[in-house]
């Protein structure tokens, strides 16, 4: 009894503090207007006779009630009324917290005194929305009441949902609708046939040239974003998850390919106004030289040390990029303009032209990937990564290993460079800052290291999602932050992590050839 | 008889350490020779300088008449040398078979090119090397483990799974450290017949560091023994077992009078 209570506190303290820190940094009412514009509510129409956003604003403290009284059943299970005592007293204790600060930050509020000089997100239209735009006293007791009785009903679902194992049966009955599903011979003999990965190739590619056509220009723009950080992620995936090199300074590759691209076709600083199907090979290739000639000086760094190496290395090429020194070779600060773009049989490229460039170049890189993950060099990588002594114990040139692996990530950052650069026609230093890096990195780790589908997908929520939740700008960092320290609780290998192929069992028929594996999936 | 491993006079220091001091040795080709001596005496010291991580300070490594010295470890397992590690030191994360696959890494040709473009030798040669890492699987009693990852395999079947790469690499001489460490008697009697095994049916000659007596004086056909980085003694197991400097660095001094 007594750990259960002291755990209800925990509880009740933790989502307390939570919620505060939520509510200091102006996250309550943003969240709020969103739920509210989902919900597509008039910002004046009145719901169970409170305003929209007031409504909005309750179903979000709401919510984080209801977790708070539902987590307790999960730690206690000794019948409906612990449990039920258990979630009432965290809502009890998350209310208390909830409601002395809302009693504090109303009263300051009413009395004039403007608390945004000090916290620059408590503004009065959140003061107000925290105490449900009643008086500091009610608001308070309305705060203090309404978490307490979320915190009961969670509990009281929980429990519901616990003892009658609904999620358990549903996901039974899900299982065996689909193992009935996939029982059908017809489609047994479908889903076995090399046909299935056929059509379900197809079916992918017809999307991809299907869906820049529809969507809108907004679209592909962001859809293009992310693609071509796809192709880093894919790159840094080689470096960081094959091989296990930890780069930090990726984002030099990506600048030396825009630059090439940018410096070569646009008619200012140098006038050199080339055909871009001329440069594009040659951005891969400066990126690629680079990367090489890098990764000499640092071969024999492990871990952290390469690490920084390659952080500085990443600072010192956009600093180069914006020094005045070099302005004259550069553009300097100011970056370079008209950069040209590709042009096939007379048609140039709009934004469906560049989407396909870019989904085309991300297929080459997926099949690059796959291809050499499954020889004798992507074997090597892994080893590498997992013992760099014993690999070299193995028979395997590490130096040379190494070298291929950033050649080849350099390689891919460069085309992301070129495409990015002839896209946007324009680059400049503060394209290439640290924080390309750190994206990319953090796509390759939440997708799960070492797995193409995870960069893929790590590439969608980390440059696709912030697109689609464009309300929340503000909190992208905070957001990032979440993200990351939820997927190491929750699954710490990514989203989708890398499986291993099967090479003993020859069972099945169709893709158990390892030979075959590489150009499929 | 042809020598497989001479060291001659080698010396390795670590700062005022001798860690492996004028040793010299000679295996005889097809041989299974034991390393012992007490905790630091400078075994695995001298293990790392045959394997090329450690360079000697003085005296040479040769290998069927070739010297080792100044080779790269990679070099080395080129010119025919695979070892184990006296602690498990699979590539964790990769499954049994993909281990042994890296351990044929010497005898595969592919180039990155070549891995691309799937060209038809590249093809062949990947068909090959599953097909060997199966037998090898199968050799060392791990057939049907082939696609667990290797840390999730027993101890035992990681101990077998790291010969079966290091014999990957079609090795002449293996160097086994310590293979029985952490065993039972009767793994390690199991232990005692497999290396057997390896010498009479693949004809590789072994040289093995070990603490466990029973396994040494039952599979060895010599012995060196190390104490403080010198070679004390060397013979066969019965020599060894009466040798008054051997039981005297293992058991220490009688008592002054």
């Amino acid at each position: 009894m007594k750990t259960q209570i002291k755990s209800s506190l925990r509880a009740g303290i933790t989502f307390g503090i939570v919620t505060l820190f939520l509510y200091l940094i102006g996250f309550t009412i943003t969240v709020s207007q969103i739920i509210q514009n989902l919900l597509k509510l008039e910002p004046d129409s009145l719901v169970l006779g409170v305003d929209a956003l007031t409504f909005s604003f309750a179903l979000f403290m709401g919510g984080l009630g209801f977790w708070a009284g539902a987590r307790q059943v999960s730690v206690s299970r000794k019948g409906l009324g612990s449990a039920l005592v258990a979630a009432t007293l965290s809502g009890l204790v998350h209310g208390l917290i909830v409601a002395l600060v809302a009693y504090i930050t109303g009263t300051l509020n009413a009395s004039g005194i403007k608390m945004n000089t000090y916290l620059s997100q408590l503004l009065p239209a959140s003061v107000q929305l925290f105490i449900f735009n009643q008086t500091p006293a009610v608001g308070a007791l309305s705060q203090l009441g309404f978490l307490t009785f979320m915190g009961f009903l969670g509990g009281a679902v929980s429990y519901g949902i616990t003892v009658s194992n609904l999620f358990g049966r549903l996901a039974g009955a899900w299982r065996s609708l689909w193992g009935r599903v996939n029982d059908v011979p017809v489609i047994a003999k479908f889903r076995a046939s090399p046909a299935f990965n056929y059509t379900v190739c197809g079916l992918i590619l017809l999307l991809m040239i299907l869906l820049p056509l529809r969507v809108g220009q907004y679209w592909n723009y962001t859809l293009g974003t992310v693609g071509i950080y796809v192709l880093l992620g894919l790159g840094l995936n080689i470096v960081v998850g094959l091989a296990g090199l930890l780069n930090l300074g990726y984002v030099a590759f990506f600048a030396i390919g825009a630059y090439t691209v940018a410096l070569l076709t646009a008619p200012a600083p140098h006038g050199l106004v080339w055909n871009f199907w001329l440069v594009l090979p040659l951005g891969i290739l400066a990126a690629t030289l680079v990367g090489i000639l890098l990764v000499v000086p640092v071969l024999r760094m492990r871990g952290d040390y390469l690490a920084i190496v390659t952080l500085g290395f990443g600072e010192i090429i956009r600093i180069l990029s914006k020094s005045d020194a070099l302005t004259f070779l550069t553009g300097g600060p100011k970056g370079v303009n008209n950069v040209g773009g590709p042009e096939l049989f007379g048609w140039v490229f709009d934004d469906v032209g560049y989407l396909y460039l870019i989904f085309l170049s991300v297929l080459l890189a997926i099949f690059v990937t796959r291809r050499l993950q499954n020889s004798r060099i992507g074997r090597a990588w892994e080893s590498m990564r997992e013992d760099e002594t014993v690999s070299r114990a193995m028979g395997i040139n590490v130096l040379k290993h190494k070298v291929l692996a950033f050649a080849i990530g350099a390689a891919f950052a460069g085309l992301g460079g070129v495409l990015f650069a002839a896209r946007n026609q324009f680059t400049g230093p503060e394209d290439h800052n640290l924080m390309v890096s750190i994206n990319v990195l953090s796509a390759v780790i939440v997708g799960g290291m070492g797995s193409v589908p995870g960069v893929i997908a790590g590439a969608f929520v980390l440059k696709g999602l912030p697109e689609i939740l464009r309300e929340l700008e503000n909190y992208r960092v905070l957001a990032f932050a979440t993200l990351l320290v939820v997927m190491m609780l929750v699954r710490p290998a990514g989203i989708l992590p890398a499986s291993r192929g099967k090479f003993e069992i020859q069972g099945g028929g169709s893709t158990s050839e390892p030979g075959k594996e590489g150009s499929q999936k | 008889m042809k020598a497989a491993l001479e060291a001659r006079g080698v010396t390795k220091q670590f700062g005022g350490l001798l860690a492996v001091n004028h040793v010299d040795l000679l295996v005889p080709e097809s041989s299974i020779f034991s390393v012992i001596g007490p905790n630091g005496a400078g075994k695995t010291t001298f293990y790392n300088c045959i394997t090329g991580f450690y360079t000697p300070e003085k005296g040479d490594v040769l290998f069927y008449g070739e010297s080792l010295v100044g080779l790269q470890p990679d070099q080395i397992t080129y010119c025919g040398i695979a070892r184990t590690y006296q602690n498990i030191r699979l590539f964790s994360t990769m499954s049994a078979i993909e281990n042994i696959m890296v351990g044929e890494h010497s005898r595969l040709n592919a180039n990155w090119a070549e891995a691309i473009l799937r060209t038809p030798r590249m093809v062949r040669e990947e068909k090959q090397a599953v097909e060997e890492a199966r037998r090898l699987l199968n050799f060392v009693g791990l057939a049907g483990l082939g696609d667990q990852a290797a840390r999730n395999l027993p101890y035992g079947a990681q101990r077998r799974l790291e010969i079966a790469r290091a014999l990957a690499s079609k090795p002449k001489l293996l160097l086994l450290d310590e293979p029985t460490a952490g065993m039972n008697p009767n793994e390690t009697a199991e232990m005692v017949g497999f290396v057997h095994r390896l010498r009479d049916e693949l004809g590789i000659t072994i040289l093995l560091i070990e603490h466990d007596m029973r396994m040494v004086m039952g599979v060895s056909d010599r012995i060196a023994v190390l104490d403080y980085g010198e070679k004390i003694a060397e013979g066969s197991p019965s020599e060894i077992q009466n040798n008054p400097r051997v039981i005297e660095a293992y058991l220490g001094k009688p008592m002054a009078e």
